[in-house]
Formats: structure tokens, sequence, C-alpha cells
């Protein structure tokens, strides 16, 4: 299902959609902040809010819902959005409908750097520290051991990145088995997990997301113009193997950035960029920011029903309910 | 006079042994839910839970362990042991050939098919609640013919515990406490052994019982409850926490670590128990123990 084929919507209707996906990003945010284990009436949100922006002694519910619960959202969204856009650039850029964030090992790479922090005994800051050199590391081999002389084929790529993660999360296995005490808090980890996610931890995720979706919003016109085939976009002057290397570094910095503080969130890179193609087209100047507003909107809500039901982490409903709509989506778009 | 006294006493002795003593084959449902049989009194058993190793040390039947589970390590005597690898990767080759004729599991690893049927005799044994931690010790007893040892036991426990109780009965302030077991975070409920345990040593645990034994806890609740006693978490670490610097505990410096000897004693139903239950009324009433 390749998405080259896929008629790109009028223009005109760009700046409905994404009018219609940043209010329901807005909804999950208002939801998100809005609702949790503590009630919070909305006034006390709006007042929280007030306090926290005109710089006044927060107190009682305003910590909870100014210093935990917006970062948390916050932190959702950065992530939810980092995963969306990249899931949609890595589609494109391997032309491969099964292509998702995680594809060339980044979080595998960034499990064992968790695990080994976890298992070690080491302290709890140095996690995040560890899972992103892990993640990082990751798609760095992949990268080395796919090139082909100068060349970066799409195929070895996939290949290798598949191999590296195996590897990694083979001695993941082996390091957790040895701690087995310390199990829950690495399955947490690779789980997902918003907890805790203050702004501090916003503040550090920011850049790399920034940075690595920022530059690929900004790719996305090349991405279009690689839907066309290798040797037509050569022939339009894209210069595809620079194309293919910035693709994957920005995708794999922000990746790794999200990646780093709150865990392994399942699902979402390889759902979300299919649904908006489907439902708003394949261009890939629609498909990215669209991906990364209902990303971030998904993110948030079923981080809010993680911390509400006993499902307790967000990656496990992100697959409970991105794996069965995913396929009834599929399903009704085949009749 | 004396003497007579001293017959009078061994006789007693004997004859409560004996009214006592277990007679094999020795029937009943085992953790896992199955009818287990022991045929005979057991010689040679593998414990694969530390809190067991414990109990049966406790039991004077430490002799009789021919191979533990790596995290066994009290009392010293079976850190000398082979070892038998831990929950979920035990050394299945390693307990055959030791050629037990029990092995002691839990409920939640996978050995006992294999060593069913390998022919061993399995018996998963999994005390989760306080009341638990009592009965196995005397399922236990029973198992290994040492009933009289394992009523001594509890009874002791029970006195040592009584002790501590009617210190803790005492304290005027209870603090209501949060305790975190990992920083994921995980605590524990008011129904958990572990749980029983920080109300008797005098503290209102902050987890409702509806939250269940062993919850994940979501970090806001813990805020809006506002604990006077966090235990698990390094100040730092807690402080760092988004919003926790509010948290009462914080703000009075009760925030500490569990040292890791009393850490351990208190992750395990075994007998123990009372020395980890005095350990935890030390860090919540210090003022009750000067």
């Amino acid at each position: 299902m390749s998405s080259a084929a896929a008629p790109r919507p009028p223009r005109s209707a760009l700046p409905l959609q994404v009018a219609g996906l940043a209010l329901l990003l807005l909804l999950a945010v208002v939801l998100g902040t809005g609702l949790g284990r503590v009630m919070v009436p909305p006034g006390e949100v709006l007042v929280a809010l007030w306090r926290g922006l005109s710089g006044q002694e927060l107190a009682g519910n305003d910590v909870i819902v100014w210093q935990i619960r917006l970062p948390r959202v916050v932190m959702g969204v950065l992530v939810g959005a980092s995963l969306g856009v990249c899931g949609g650039a890595f589609q494109g850029v391997f032309r491969n409908p099964l292509a998702d964030p995680y594809l060339l090992g980044v979080a595998s790479g960034g499990a064992l750097g968790a695990t080994a922090v976890i298992v070690g005994g080491g302290p709890r800051p140095l996690i995040p520290a560890a899972a992103l050199l892990g993640a990082l590391g990751a798609v760095m081999a992949t990268l080395a051991l796919a090139r082909e002389g100068r060349r970066l084929p799409p195929t070895r790529l996939v290949l290798a990145g598949v191999m590296v993660g195996s590897v990694l999360s083979a001695l993941s296995t082996a390091l957790l088995l040895r701690g087995e005490d310390r199990a829950r808090e690495v399955l947490a980890y690779t789980l997902g997990d918003l907890g805790f996610s203050g702004w501090r931890e916003v503040g550090a995720v920011l850049p790399y997301v920034g940075l690595g979706a920022g530059a690929l919003l900004l790719l996305a016109r090349a991405l279009d113009t690689l839907q066309l085939g290798e040797l037509t976009a050569r022939s339009l002057g894209v210069p595809v193997e620079r194309l293919r290397l910035l693709v994957i570094g920005a995708a794999s910095v922000a990746t790794a950035g999200a990646v780093a503080y709150v865990g392994i969130i399942g699902f979402v890179g390889l759902l979300v960029p299919h649904v908006v193609r489907l439902a708003f087209g394949a261009g890939h100047r629609t498909l990215l920011p669209l991906s990364a507003l209902l990303g971030a909107a998904l993110v948030v809500l079923a981080d809010l029903l993680a911390r509400t039901t006993p499902l307790s982490q967000v990656g496990i409903v992100t697959t409970l309910l991105g794996g069965p709509f995913f396929l009834w989506l599929l399903r009704r778009t085949r009749d | 006079m004396n003497r007579a006294l001293t017959l009078t006493a061994v006789l007693c002795a004997a004859l409560s042994a004996a009214a006592s003593a277990t007679t094999y084959p020795l029937t009943f449902t085992d953790d896992l839910g199955r009818k287990v049989t022991l045929k005979a009194e057991p010689k040679r058993i593998v414990s694969m839970l530390p809190s067991t190793s414990e109990t049966l040390c406790a039991l004077a039947a430490c002799d009789r362990l021919v191979g533990v589970d790596d995290y066994s390590d009290y009392p010293a005597y079976v850190t000398k042991l082979p070892k038998m690898g831990g929950l979920y990767n035990p050394n299945v080759e390693a307990i055959v050939a030791r050629k037990p004729d029990l092995v002691l599991v839990s409920k939640y690893g996978k050995l006992a098919e294999p060593l069913t049927q390998a022919g061993i005799t399995v018996i998963a044994v999994n005390p989760e609640t306080y009341d638990e931690v009592f009965s196995k010790t005397l399922l236990l007893g029973k198992i290994v013919n040492r009933e009289a040892q394992a009523k001594a036991l509890v009874t002791s426990m029970k006195r040592e515990i009584a002790k501590v109780e009617i210190l803790t009965k005492t304290a005027v302030n209870k603090p209501t406490a949060y305790y975190e077991i990992d920083p994921t975070p995980y605590s524990i409920g008011p129904n958990s052994f572990m749980g029983t345990l920080l109300t008797k040593a005098g503290a209102r645990n902050i987890i409702p019982a509806t939250m269940g034994d062993f919850p994940k806890v979501d970090p806001e609740f813990i805020v809006k409850q506002n604990p006077q006693l966090i235990l698990g978490v390094d100040a730092g670490t807690a402080g760092a926490r988004p919003g926790w610097n509010t948290i009462t505990a914080l703000k009075t410096g009760k925030v500490m670590t569990v040292p890791k000897e009393l850490n351990t004693m208190l992750g395990r139903p075994g007998p123990r128990l009372p020395q980890a239950l005095r350990g935890l009324a030390k860090l919540v009433h210090p003022e009750l123990f000067k």
C-alpha cells in the first residue's frame, strides 16, 4: 500500500483539517489537565493555571494541576507528536507501510540503556541519559551495518535495523534475568510511562523533539517527490541518499528524545500516519503536521485512560486501543 | 527430686513430640491448587524461595537443604549451598542433579511441571498475607516433621510482634505514611503483609485497601494525600519529583530510604518478620526506641 498513488487533498481543505485535529488536541489537553486520580473542578483548574502563569504561590490542587498534570500532558503532546511525525516520515522514506519510529533499533537501544542502569542499581536520573545514548548508539550501529559504500539502500537499512534491535533486546533480557527483582521497573520502561514528567523533563525532551520533528516538517516536500520513485526523484534534482540520511537522522533524534524519559509507547508511530493517510490523504505536507496533532492527542488521551483505569501504563492503552482500531479501519477502507 | 523433674520433663517432651509427629504419606493442597502427597519425611530439600529457606532453618531443618535459589542468603549457612537459579531462570538440571526428595517452589515460577515430570515431589508455598506467614510456617513444620518447633516458632514470633505493638500503640502521633517499593512508583496496600507491618509499626498508610495489595500509584494521588512520612525513597530523589517539594514529609525532612538489610527482611514473609517489624517501627517512631 504505497502511498504514492493516493491523491493529495485540495489545498483549501488543509486549514480545515488542521483546525479539526487541533481542536481534538485541545480537547485532549483540557481533559488531561482536568481529570485524574484526584478530582479538580474545572474552575480550580483555571485558577491554578492563572496562579501559575502570574507567578503566584501554588497551594493544594494548584500543585497537582500545574506541577504534575500539566507537564505530564505537555510531555504527552511532545512524545505523541514526535512519534506521529517520525512514523509518517519513516513510512515515506522507506516506502513501507509497516515502518515505525522504532524501526532502526531506537527502542531496543533505549531499553538496553535503561535496563543497564536499573538492573545495575544506578541512580535514577541516569536512566534517561543511558536510554538516549543507547537509542542513538543503536541507530548509528544500524546505519554503519547497512551502508553500502556511500549508499544506504532501504532494504538493507530495514534488515540491519531489525537485526540490531533483536540483538539489543536479547541483551536487555539477559540483563533483566540477572536482576529480576527490578523486573517491574524495566517493564514500566518498555511499556511507556509518563509518570513523573515534570517541567524539567519536558525541557530536556523539547530540544530533541523540536529539532527532529521540525526538520522532518521542512523535508516534507522532498519526501513527496521521493514517493514518485527514486529515479524520478533524482531526475527532479532530489539528492536521494542525502535526503534519506537527513530524514533518518532527524527522526532518530526525535524518537531517541521521546523514549529517553517516557520509555517505549507502542503503536502510535505506526498507527497515526495510517489513520491520517486514510482520512486526509497521503501528501507529506499534510501527513506530517496532521500526524503530529493526532499523535499528540492520542498519547494524551491514552495517558488519561492509563492513570484513571487499572490499565496503568500509556503504552498498554495505545496498543490495546490502537490494534483493533487499526484493523477495523483497514477492513472498512478495503470495502 | 531434681532427677524426677528432669525425667518428667523429658517424658513430656517426648510424648508431645510423638503426639505432633507427622504421619506419612501426607496429602494436602499446595498454593498451585494441586493435591500433593509426600510418601515419607523429606530429607533432601531444595528451596527456591528465600523465605522458605529461612523458615526451614528456623525449624532446625537447615541441614536437609541441598540447594537453594540465587536470592536465599539467610542464615549464613544457606549461602554455602549450591545455587539453583532464580524465579525466571531456574536451573532445572542442577536441581534434578541434586536428587532432592522435595523441592519447594514459588507458585509464580514454572518449575512445578518439569520437576514433577522428572518424578520429584514439588510443593508451592507462597505466604502473601500477614496471616499466611504463620499458617505456612505451620504447614512447612508439618511437611518436614517439625510441627512442635513450628508451633513454638509461631508463638515466639507473635510474642515478639506483640512487644513492638505494645510500644507503637502508645505513640501519640501516628504519621500518615507512603511506602514506596519501587520507583515507578509502586506502593503497598494495607492488606498486603508489608502493609500490615506498616500499620503495626504505628503508621497510617495513605494507600486505601481498594487500590489493591501492591498498586501502581499515580504521583498526584501521593501529593494530594500529603503524607507526613515517606519510606523507600531518598530525599534527593523525592524532592526532584514534580510537585513533591510541597509534601509535608519533605518539608519536615521525614523522607528516608529503608536500609538494605531491613528492606530484604521486610520483603520476606518468613521467621524474621518480628525483626523486620521492629526495624520498621524504629524508622516510623524513633522516639519509642531510645
